[in-house]
């Protein structure tokens, strides 16, 4: 069989999964659910055949053709492919068999899943696509999926707020990518990424031109809009109105990190300072987004401005290391696989692991405690959910970086190495976001798990069934192996090395001195300062200002409320009256109008007497002789 | 002798007295008798034509002018007593129907 078929498989069953729960399984959840879980296990084993059994391989078949424009719809499968792939697949799994668990009561749970299933076909076709026009209707496509699961609470008016801000977003920063995909192609009169990485590696003077650079940072400007960089960030914490398998599996492991997927595909055109710009947003991301987080209440929130963080270093790692590949050679080498896609990539799987683990397991507990989100109200957890406690806890410790066991450490220290290597004051400031990071989980963990239960809902709390606990496990496994290249099978292999590589290179003692302090300092001044299952925050009481304006998120929410209630009403306002008034009543009606006194005009004529029309006779015979004699 | 130009003065003089019966006369017959008139006085040019320059192309078409003046009045007639039987008049002014 073609290596293609199976490409279109794995996109055929999820399609026909959504399909066959839109139109037949609308109203029985328990038939939805098979599907989608069913279409879910087989995606994953055709996922695992095409990574370990296929080459790499580039199919593309002609889609649109309009005279010398055209469009191919098809499958790129290299490395970069294939380790994402795995990573959606096999989570993208897990959180099917969790949501079993997690939408067991609810009424509306077929529609749940069918969203699941539309989600899973346009991601897997995001992460295939071999051209950027391909790519981009997926990356609609998995927008659109992101906001009808966010709004799943139809009864929620927040929920609805959250998944048309989602969107909206989102929208800004497909804008740029849309344009940037536009200059690619009125540039280099290609979309395909194959076609293109061969430009560039054949001119290596292309990526002086200030002209590609706008191209780096328009395609971008779809990065900063999916995977919630400043200042398009807004939209993720208040996705969490979803259920939290979604957040799990859209918001922390694959959805969001599309973004980062999308630059490790476009590696190959960036300038030094389109990455320039590309790391300090990163970078900015990352410390914002963590101060953000030290002053949440809510659980999920707290997570959300994690991930928010964790993508930042994402975003960071590639621009740091596509750096330190310019500045080296002066040209990118290994044209798919730079030391900055290797990083970025790596972080990208072991945060997928820990992050939906986190994300799950904290389902989990708001499953238990009844809904309830605040940690201020949840304490002495860990005797009562020992799973969750001991999944969430390596989860926590893989994502705080604790050093040597946990997979977390390993691919932010890779980070860590290039920014070390390539710029002192980002490597300080992405050593800071660290420290940061230890600080918010331990005291999320000290505060939920430990000490005695805050409130009727925590004190109630039990563990779950086996259907929710068993994938907190298999992803705990990946959690802490998932730094170890020997983890990996042999297909998935040379990103992970290239990534380990950096983990090893030059500099490694300092990196890792540095990345442990980070770690140690963190959990500490949280431990000290977190009394066990607190009620209330200490940090509200001793540094209220930063407090607030970390609780307020910078007041980021605040400016576009601002921005959109006084600037862009009035604008929307301005133009309905131009539309009202003058399009709509002048020229519209006008030409109505018009006609119609036209009409009137030629009715008056006809009025019935013979000697009239014997008139206007004579008279059109005398403009006919005159027209024949030729006097006009 | 009588010149041509006498002949087209009699004969441009009936067909002005025709135009205006037909703008003038409210009575549909008398109407379509102007008609008739102005028709004759065409032929009428036309055979003075055909006289003084010698050719019989002016003869040769007063017949066919003839012809369908013929056909038209038995055409015209009908119409009208159709039109008598259904009105009861011919006045031209009693006939409109449109309202204004």
């Amino acid at each position: 069989m073609g290596s293609e078929l199976y490409a279109y498989a794995l996109l055929a069953f999820p399609f026909l999964s959504a399909t066959a729960i839109a139109f037949l399984f609308r109203r029985n959840g328990l038939v939805a659910s098979g599907i989608s879980v069913a279409a879910a296990a087989l995606i994953l084993a055709t996922a695992l055949h095409i990574i370990f059994r296929l080459e790499n391989f580039e199919f593309n078949a002609h889609w649109i053709e309009l005279g010398s424009f055209s469009v191919s719809f098809g499958f790129l499968i290299n490395d970069l492919a294939k380790l994402m792939l795995f990573v959606v697949a096999f989570v993208g799994f897990l959180v099917h068999v969790f949501s079993l668990g997690y939408m067991k009561d609810d009424p509306n749970k077929a529609r749940f899943f069918g969203g699941l299933s539309i989600f899973m076909f346009s991601m897997l076709g995001l992460v295939m696509a071999s051209s950027l026009v391909t790519l981009f209707v997926f990356w609609e496509l998995v927008g659109f999926s992101s906001y009808m699961l966010i709004g799943f609470y139809l009864g929620k008016p927040s929920a609805a707020a959250a998944s048309k801000k989602a969107f909206i977003v989102n929208r800004v920063g497909d804008f740029g990518f849309l344009i940037g995909i536009i200059m690619v192609f009125s540039m280099f009169r290609t979309f395909n990424l194959t076609s293109l990485s061969e430009i560039f590696s054949g001119d290596a003077s292309l990526l002086q031109t200030a002209s590609v650079t706008a191209i780096g940072l328009f395609l971008f400007c779809g990065t900063v809009g999916k995977s919630g960089q400043l200042p398009l960030h807004v939209w993720l914490p208040d996705a969490m109105e979803g259920p939290t398998p979604v957040s799990a599996l859209i918001h922390a492991a694959t959805m969001v990190a599309a973004g980062v997927f999308l630059l490790c595909r476009t590696g190959f055109l960036m300038t030094v300072d389109a990455l320039t710009v590309i790391v300090w947003v990163g970078v900015l991301t990352a410390l914002v987004s963590g101060l953000t987080a030290i002053a949440q209440r809510d659980i999920k929130k707290i997570l959300a401005y994690s991930t928010v963080s964790q993508l930042g270093y994402m975003v960071a790692a590639f621009g740091l290391g596509s750096l330190v590949a310019l500045s080296g050679s002066g040209s990118h080498e290994h044209a798919i696989v730079t030391g900055g896609v290797a990083a970025a990539m790596f972080h990208l799987t072991t945060h997928a692991f820990f992050k939906a683990l986190l994300f799950l397991g904290s389902g989990s507990i708001i499953h238990a405690c009844h809904h309830e989100q605040d940690i201020f109200k949840m304490g002495g957890l860990a005797k009562k959910m020992p799973i969750t406690f001991w999944t969430f806890t390596l989860a926590l410790l893989a994502l705080i970086g604790t050093p040597f066991i946990t997979a977390g450490f390993y691919s932010k220290d890779a980070i860590l190495a290039l920014a070390y290597q390539q710029d002192k004051v980002a490597f300080s400031a992405l050593v800071f976001g660290a420290v940061l990071t230890a600080f918010y989980m331990t005291r999320l963990w000290k505060i939920a798990f430990l000490g005695s239960p805050k409130s009727e809902g925590a004190n109630h709390a039990h563990e779950n069934g086996l259907v929710m606990t068993i994938p907190l496990i298999l992803l705990s496994i990946g959690s802490i192996m998932g730094g170890f290249v020997w983890f990996y099978p042999e297909a998935l292999q040379p990103i992970i090395l290239i990534g380990e590589h950096l983990a090893h290179g030059e500099n490694h003692t300092t990196v890792a001195l540095f990345g442990g302090a980070a770690w140690a300092i963190g959990l500490v001044v949280a431990w000290i300062l977190y009394g066990a299952g607190a009620k209330e925050d200490r940090l509200e009481r001793t540094a209220k200002p930063f407090h607030t304006l970390f609780a307020q998120k910078f007041y980021f929410d605040h400016v576009y409320d601002w921005y959109v209630a006084k600037i862009q009403q009035r604008i929307a306002l301005t133009l309905h009256f131009i539309e009202q008034i003058v399009l709509s009543g002048l020229i519209v009606r006008g030409m109505a109008g018009i006609a119609g006194l036209m009409g009137i005009g030629l009715r008056s004529l006809h009025v019935g007497n013979i000697h009239t029309y014997v008139y206007w006779f004579i008279g059109g015979l005398v403009l006919f002789w005159v027209l024949a004699v030729g006097i006009f | 002798m009588i010149s041509l130009e006498q002949y087209i003065v009699v004969s441009s003089l009936l067909f002005a007295i025709g135009f205006f019966g037909v703008l003038f006369r409210k009575n549909t017959l008398v109407i379509y008798m102007c008609l008739e008139l102005m028709l004759n006085a065409a032929n009428l040019a036309l055979i003075a034509f055909s006289r003084y320059h010698g050719g019989m192309g002016g003869n040769l078409f007063v017949f066919f002018t003839i012809t369908v003046a013929a056909a038209e009045v038995a055409v015209g007639l009908a119409i009208i007593v159709a039109l008598f039987r259904k009105r009861q008049t011919v006045e031209v002014e009693e006939l409109n129907e449109l309202k204004n």
